[in-house]
């Protein structure tokens, strides 16, 4: 990659730019600070619209009283729910359990607290989604 | 590049680099005095490499990495360049929080291991559960810590509850607060040496591992997955599968063509220090070899755009790195035969 060749096509990391080794002139190697590039953007796009299409189909499942807004506020963190468990120091299988809506809402304060605690989502919030 | 103050008033320049390790291990010998570029770290804690962890999923896609373990470069530069390190974890946070407090306050500057996902500083696109991003933490400021990101470009102000959650997240390769600085370097280290056992070390990763996942086997082994994935895993699958190899490749702080150029770039500048004319020509070939990468994430994300209307496909893409890993076998070969004529 020479340093005319490093791509330049979109703003896409908001601002920021990433360093990419490329040959200059001379022929040497240097960092030239690249500000995005499309084929990235493609692949990248395709995760990232993955992600928010299965968030937004767990936003419907919990208003639709299907799954809890444990579920999503999780997937909100890219989180699995061992991931969830360990972090919040509550077993996997408990995590899980606590999906059911029913379940979910008969919670103590104190589980509560450590489920706001480990996704850094306090009070009412985590008992809600967006509308 | 800028310049920072440490707490002990000691200024820090930071410079932008394009892998997190490789830029943190880099800025802590150049604090000790010893200049050291980040290609050079990188080649002599031998980072470049191939593997695919195809039973290893993350969000439900395998694996697919072009460099070594993450801490490896760290652990194995320190070691080659006879620098010795302390390196800190922790099992309780707040213990972890104020050893790093009492040590940025006496003006040492600290790597840190942490969860990319809870760095808020950063692009969203950026953020994912991944527990193997290094930083460095220069100094408190005022709710939080002044640290050196070596992926972006200036220095950045960080949340003390972003970095205690960063620092103790949990999930695949836990950090545990990990913290690491430098306890002495040597004044002139060998880099003659050092270069050589990396470049040795290097050869025997991609050449020598006698399971098919890894190194140049490793190459062989996904290229006739991807040609195959349309018809075994449907044309969407293989799409969501050939779009992740291409982010691993790209994406995560690598600096072009999943290492090849930053690796290129190590190459050139130890020609020059051993006055070798293969050494550079060597370099040369892996340039070239990067390219073909590049290209190879070109027509990948071809396919994924337009899917499947245009010339590309499957064969095309799984042809390139079939012709990246007989050029890489053939240069790792060179490079082999070529290191041992080398004198420290």
């Amino acid at each position: 990659m020479k340093v005319n060749e490093v791509p330049q096509d979109i703003t896409y990391y908001e601002g920021e730019k990433r360093a990419c080794y490329a040959l200059n002139d001379e022929g040497k190697y240097v960092i030239v600070p690249s500000s995005g590039w499309s084929s990235e953007e493609v692949v990248n796009g395709l995760a990232v619209a993955e992600l928010a299409a299965s968030l937004e189909e767990t936003r419907k499942a919990v208003l639709s009283g299907l799954k809890s807004p444990l579920v999503y506020h999780m997937e909100r963190r890219q989180m699995t729910p061992e991931i969830l468990g360990k972090t919040a120091g509550i077993a996997a299988f408990r995590v899980k359990r606590h999906f059911k809506p029913g379940i979910f809402s008969k919670l103590k304060l104190s589980v509560l607290d450590r489920y706001a605690k480990a996704l850094a989502v306090y009070g009412e919030e985590l008992k809600t989604v967006p509308k | 590049m800028n310049t920072e103050l440490t707490a002990a008033g000691k200024p820090f320049v930071h410079h932008h680099s394009a892998h997190c390790e490789s830029g943190v291990t880099s800025a802590l010998f150049r604090e000790k005095g010893v200049e050291i570029s980040e290609p050079m770290i990188f080649g002599i804690g031998s980072g470049i490499f191939f593997g695919h962890l195809f039973f290893v999923k993350m969000v439900g896609l395998p694996i697919t990495t072009f460099r070594g373990l993450p801490g490896s470069v760290f652990k194995k530069a320190g070691k080659r360049l006879g620098a010795k390190f302390i390196t800190k974890r922790f099992r309780n946070p707040q213990k972890g929080m104020d050893e790093l407090r009492q040590l940025i306050k006496e003006g040492i500057i600290v790597g840190l291991t942490t969860n990319i996902y809870w760095l808020s500083y950063f692009p969203n696109r950026f953020r994912f559960q991944f527990n193997g991003h290094n930083l460095i933490a220069l100094r408190e400021i005022e709710g939080g810590f002044r640290v050196s990101d070596p992926v972006l470009e200036h220095p950045v102000d960080c949340v003390t509850d972003d970095l205690e959650r960063a620092r103790f997240a949990h999930g695949p390769l836990e950090p545990h607060g990990f913290m690491y600085y430098p306890a002495s370097v040597p004044k002139n280290p060998d880099i003659k040496k050092a270069c050589i056992k990396g470049m040795k070390d290097t050869c025997n990763m991609m050449l020598r591992i006698p399971i098919p996942i890894f190194g140049i086997r490793g190459m062989r082994f996904l290229a006739k997955r991807i040609i195959a994935s349309p018809q075994k895993l449907g044309f969407d699958e293989a799409c969501r599968h050939l779009a992740n190899i291409v982010r691993m490749q790209e994406e995560i702080g690598t600096g072009g063509a999943g290492f090849r150029f930053m690796y290129a770039a190590f190459l050139q500048e130890a020609a020059e220090l051993f006055g070798s004319d293969d050494l550079a020509r060597l370099s040369q070939g892996m340039t070239a070899i990067g390219d073909i990468w590049r290209e190879f994430a070109v027509v990948s994300a071809r396919i994924v755009k337009q899917r499947g209307k245009s010339e590309d496909n499957f064969d095309k893409a799984g042809g390139l790195m079939l012709i990246c890993a007989d050029r890489e076998e053939a240069l790792f070969r060179e490079l082999h035969i070529t290191v041992r004529k080398l004198k420290a």
